[in-house]
């Protein structure tokens, strides 16, 4: 393989690899990187494989920079979209990351059921609502009336109440859920490659 | 009898990459104080001035991040080399913080310093001649 199709085939997979980001970013960081190698293999002594060892795989590459505008927009973001795929990509780095991602999971899971239950309230009444019993206190959709039964000692208390009390909630969820990530996303650690002493120097001697 | 294993201690060399980490975002602002610099260029200073040797590839990522946030901007520039460069410059908030790091190392460093000084002291006494 001569050192131009190596070149090429590194670019185009980085190229393929960089998704998320608009045409115009991607081409830039490709003809950063493009120059990137054509000066480094411009020394006579400096081959084509090593400068492209020196940047390590192209999809490692991309994903760092993936990582690093996935986070960037989640710190800023109120989208719980965007903010959710930021801590997937952290949970993919380890514990920490793991845990922010439950507590994203956790969070928008329970807003977005108490909007939905102000959603329904108005389609089934009925089966819709704050149920309290001896041993029951929890907010629920439920399948068939038997629980709306005078007889049952379990019965529903909000009423009509139940569709503000739930969008408030609910709201509140999302918007602190939102606020805790955005917080978490500023202790992101990022995983900086360095070079290891000896090879450091050997490296940078070619630089 | 029950051998009791010491604790696990983290290596010198972990603590010392962790370390170099933190340091890192404050290294490429200040390696730009002074002007607008190129991707190759920040590397070499950056080895050169204070010994912070990244993997090569690294430090694209980490431009594009701190453009993003708007702390360097970047331009590119025709060079005499026949290809053109992609040139990165401090912005006004890039210098501020910038500063402020620099401040907080300096007064962190300094406080450590009377610190650790004995513990400095203390070995070129034990070092045998």
């Amino acid at each position: 393989m001569t050192p131009e199709i190596q070149v090429n085939d590194y670019l185009a997979r980085l190229r393929a690899s960089l998704t998320g980001m608009t045409v115009a970013e991607r081409e830039d960081i490709v003809e950063e990187i493009h120059m990137h190698i054509r000066e480094r293999s411009s020394d006579s002594r400096t081959s084509v494989e090593t400068v492209l060892a020196g940047l390590g795989p192209a999809d490692d590459l991309a994903q760092q920079y993936r990582t690093g505008l996935l986070v960037q927009q989640a710190r800023t973001s109120l989208s719980p979209v965007v903010i959710l795929r930021a801590a997937l990509r952290w949970a993919a780095t380890g514990v920490e990351g793991f845990i922010v991602f439950v507590i994203a999971l956790i969070g928008y899971m329970m807003g977005v059921s108490f909007l939905l239950l102000a959603l329904i309230k108005p389609f089934f009444p009925r089966n819709t609502g704050l149920w309290v019993g001896p041993d029951q206190f929890n907010f629920s959709f439920r399948l068939g009336a038997t629980m709306t039964n005078p007889a049952s000692p379990v019965h529903e208390v909000l009423g009509w109440w139940l569709i503000p009390v739930c969008l408030v909630v609910g709201s509140l969820s999302l918007a602190l859920t939102t606020k805790l990530l955005q917080f978490l996303m500023g202790r992101f650690h990022w995983k900086v490659p360095f070079a290891s002493t000896a090879q450091a120097r050997s490296a940078m001697m070619a630089l | 009898m029950t051998q009791v294993n010491p604790p696990e201690i983290e290596s010198p060399d972990k603590w010392e990459a962790q370390m170099r980490k933190g340091c890192l975002e404050m290294a490429v602002l200040a390696s730009l104080w002074h002007g607008r610099l190129y991707g190759l260029e920040i590397l070499r200073v950056l080895e050169r001035d204070s010994s912070l040797v990244l993997a090569e590839g690294t430090i694209y990522p980490i431009l594009n991040r701190l453009r993003a946030e708007g702390l360097v901007q970047s331009q590119w520039v025709e060079a005499e080399a026949g290809h053109p460069r992609k040139y990165y410059e401090l912005t006004q908030s890039g210098r501020d913080r910038a500063t402020r790091m620099a401040e907080t190392w300096t007064q962190f460093s300094a406080a450590l310093g009377s610190l650790i000084e004995p513990v400095l002291k203390d070995r070129k006494v034990e070092q045998p001649l």
